[in-house]
C-alpha cells in the first residue's frame, strides 16, 4: 500500500465566527463542532478550551488524545468504521493537521484518567504538552453507565478531530512523506534478499469494557491476531477506547503516530526489510491469550520473519500476552526486541514486569510508572482537578494545599508510553 | 438450565455443561451481577490474596482457572477487588499452567506493597466496575460451546 501524507503545519489555535485553518492557525467556531456532540443523550455538557505549549495550563482527566486527518484521495474516510464506512484505507493521499490535538476531557472512571501539563516539570514527561491543543470538554448526564458514556465520549472525540481535519482537505501541506508497504511477493525480491526480515507485533489493550481498543470499528477482544498496513494504522484505523492508567495508554494519537512504524519504514529497505505489522489482542481468557499468542507466531512464520520488535499497551495481565507473544516467536528462531514499561516500585528495586522468562533477553523500556514526581501548581485547570487524589499513581493527599501535586509517573498522559513515543529510557 | 452435548471421536454423547464456569471473587458487584448465572464463591470480606488463595485450593483439586489471575492494568495495591473464573469441571490431575498462574500472581501480590484505603464510595464504585468489566469480558469466549 502507498499512502502520501501530507503534513499542514499548524502554529496555533484561536476561537472565531468561522471554522477554517488560515495561515497555520486554526480558527474554532465552537458552535457548529459542539452540535453533534451535544445530540448525544449521555453528554450534558460540552465546551471547547485551547491550551498552547508553555501556558500555565493543567489539563485532567484526560480521555483520548486524536489527531485531525483527512482523506484527500483513495478510499475510504478517516478512523473507518468508527466515525467515516468501514472501507479500506491506506491508500492515496492523507492530510494531517500537525502540532496540534483535540484532546477530550472529563470524568469516566474516577482513578483512571491523566493529565497534561503545558509547561514546567510535567510538561517534559508527556509529549503533548508540545501541540497546540483544542480540549473538549464534557459532562455526563447524571448515573451514567461508564462503558455507555465511554463510547460517547471516544465518538465525540473523533467526530470533532474528523470534522477539524476536513478544514484541511484543500490546504497545500508544508511537508509531503510518501509511505509504502511491500506485499508479501515484493519483500522477497532480489535487492533485499541480504536483509532481516522484520516484523511489527502490536499489542492491542482489550481486557473489558473500559480497556478496549478498535480496529475498523471492531472491538479488538472479538478478533484473532491478524495483520494490518502501517499506512492503514496511519489513517486511524485503530482507535483507542480505553480507559487504562495514563502513562502507558495508547492514546489515538499513539496509534495515528505509531513510532515503530514510523521507525521501521525510516531504515526499510536499507538497514532492514520491514515485512509488516501483526495486530494482537490482550484478552482476559486465557484460552484467548493463548490462541491469539500461538496465531502472532504462525503469521509471523508464515512471513518467514527473523526478528520482531512487540509494543505493549498496559500492564499486569497483559505481561502475559507480552511473554507468550515473545516465547513463541524465540522457540521459533525468530528474535524479539520487546518494548514496555515499568512497574518498578518507587524505589524501582522491585521486579519490574508482572511476567518474565529468559528468553526475553532484549528489552527496551519506557520508564518506571512508578517514579515519583512532584508537579508545581499552575494558573488555569482546564477540566476539574477532584480526580487528582484518586487517579493511579495519586493518592490522597497527591494534591497539596498549594495545588502543587506528588504523584508517580503514572498519572501523566504517555509518561513511559510503550510504543517508546517518549524520551524516558535507561541503558 | 440448557446441557449441550457433542460426539467424542468414539461415537460417545459427551454433555457440554451451559454453566461451564464458576466464580471466586471479593467483589459484591460481581457477586451481584453473576449470583443467578453461576456459581459464585463470595469472599465478602476477602482480600485479592484471599481470592487467589482459594482459586490455588481448586485448583489443587483439579479445576481449571479460566481467566487471568493478575489484575489488569490496574496495580494490586489500588484495587482491592480480584474475580477469577475457574472451570467446574474436574481434570484427572493438577493443571498445571492454572497452578503456576496462581502461585506466579500469589508472589506478585505478596511483593506488592499495602493497599491503599479507598476513602471514596464512588471510587469504590468504579473499582468494583473496571473488575467487573474485566470478567464480562471474558464471557463471549467462555460461552463458546467447545471443551475449557
Amino acid at each position: 500500500m502507498k499512502l502520501e501524507v501530507g503534513y499542514i503545519d499548524i502554529k496555533g489555535i484561536r476561537f472565531g465566527d468561522y471554522n477554517a485553518v488560515e495561515d497555520g492557525i486554526l480558527i474554532v467556531n465552537p458552535e457548529p463542532l459542539l452540535e453533534p456532540v451535544l445530540e448525544d443523550p449521555l453528554i450534558k455538557s460540552a465546551h471547547f478550551e485551547i491550551a498552547t505549549p508553555g501556558e500555565s495550563i493543567r489539563i485532567t482527566p484526560v480521555k483520548d488524545v486524536i489527531e485531525p486527518r483527512v482523506k484527500v484521495e483513495g478510499g475510504g474516510g478517516v478512523f473507518p468504521g468508527m466515525v467515516s464506512k468501514v472501507d479500506t484505507v491506506g491508500s492515496g493521499k492523507t492530510h494531517v493537521l500537525r502540532g496540534m490535538a483535540v484532546v477530550t476531557a472529563g470524568p469516566i472512571v474516577g482513578f483512571q484518567e491523566g493529565i497534561i501539563d503545558m509547561t514546567g516539570l510535567g510538561a517534559e514527561y508527556t509529549p503533548f504538552s508540545k501541540l497546540h491543543n483544542l480540549v473538549l470538554v464534557m459532562e455526563p448526564v447524571e448515573n451514567f453507565k461508564q462503558h455507555e458514556y465511554e463510547a460517547a465520549a471516544r465518538l465525540a472525540g473523533l467526530r470533532t478531530a474528523a470534522a477539524i481535519g476536513e478544514l484541511a482537505k484543500e490546504l497545500v501541506p508544508d511537508e509531503t512523506v510518501v509511505y509504502e508497504t511491500p506485499s508479501v511477493a515484493e519483500s522477497f525480491k532480489e535487492e533485499w534478499k541480504d536483509l532481516p526480515r522484520v516484523g511489527y507485533v502490536m499489542m492491542l489493550q482489550s481486557q473489558g469494557l473500559l480497556h478496549d481498543t478498535y480496529v475498523y470499528g471492531v472491538d479488538a477482544k472479538r478478533t484473532l491476531s491478524t495483520m494490518i498496513s502501517a499506512t492503514e494504522v496511519m489513517d486511524g484505523a485503530i482507535v483507542s477506547g480505553n480507559c487504562v492508567s495514563a502513562c502507558d495508554k495508547n492514546t489515538t494519537y499513539h496509534h495515528q503516530n505509531n513510532p515503530v512504524i514510523h521507525d521501521l519504514l525510516a531504515v526499510h529497505g536499507k538497514l532492514i526489510n520491514f515485512v509488516g505489522t501483526i495486530i494482537t489482542n490482550e484478552n482476559v481468557y486465557l484460552d484467548d491469550k493463548i490462541r491469539s499468542s500461538d496465531w502472532t507466531a504462525k503469521m509471523a512464520n508464515y512471513l518467514s520473519l527473523d526478528a520482531a520488535i512487540i509494543t505493549q499497551e498496559g500492564f499486569g495481565n497483559p505481561d502475559t500476552d507480552l511473554i507468550m507473544n515473545c516465547t513463541k516467536l524465540e522457540k521459533q528462531g525468530i528474535k524479539t526486541v520487546i518494548i514496555t514499561d515499568e512497574y518498578a516500585g518507587q524505589d524501582g528495586k522491585s521486579q519490574s514486569l508482572a511476567d518474565a522468562d529468559e528468553l526475553a533477553n532484549a528489552v527496551v523500556t519506557g520508564g518506571n510508572a512508578n517514579e515519583v514526581v512532584v508537579l508545581p501548581s499552575l494558573d488555569r485547570v482546564i477540566g476539574t482537578l477532584d480526580y487528582v487524589d484518586i487517579v493511579a499513581g495519586g493518592h490522597d493527599g497527591s494534591l497539596r494545599p498549594d495545588g502543587s501535586i506528588e504523584a508517580e509517573l503514572q498519572i501523566i498522559i504517555g509518561s513511559t508510553n510503550e510504543m517508546g513515543f517518549n524520551r524516558m529510557s535507561a541503558r | 438450565m440448557v446441557n449441550f452435548w457433542r460426539l467424542t471421536l468414539g461415537g460417545e454423547q459427551e454433555t457440554l455443561h451451559a454453566n461451564k464456569y464458576q466464580i471466586v471473587t471479593n467483589n459484591p458487584m460481581v457477586a451481584d451481577v453473576f449470583g443467578e448465572r453461576c456459581r459464585v464463591v463470595f469472599l465478602e470480606q476477602g482480600s485479592d490474596r484471599d481470592v487467589i488463595e482459594t482459586v490455588r485450593d481448586l485448583v489443587h483439586q483439579h479445576y481449571r482457572v479460566l481467566t487471568a489471575p493478575l489484575a489488569g492494568s490496574v496495580k494490586p495495591w489500588e484495587t482491592p477487588y480480584r474475580s477469577v473464573m475457574v472451570s467446574t469441571s474436574k481434570g484427572s490431575a493438577i493443571d498445571e499452567t492454572s497452578l503456576e498462574l496462581v502461585e506466579f500472581a500469589l508472589m506478585v501480590i505478596r511483593q506488592s506493597k499495602e493497599r491503599l484505603e479507598t476513602t471514596k464510595p464512588s471510587i469504590d464504585s468504579d473499582f468494583q466496575t473496571i473488575d467487573l468489566s474485566l470478567i464480562e469480558s471474558a464471557l463471549p469466549s467462555v460461552e463458546a460451546i467447545g471443551r475449557i
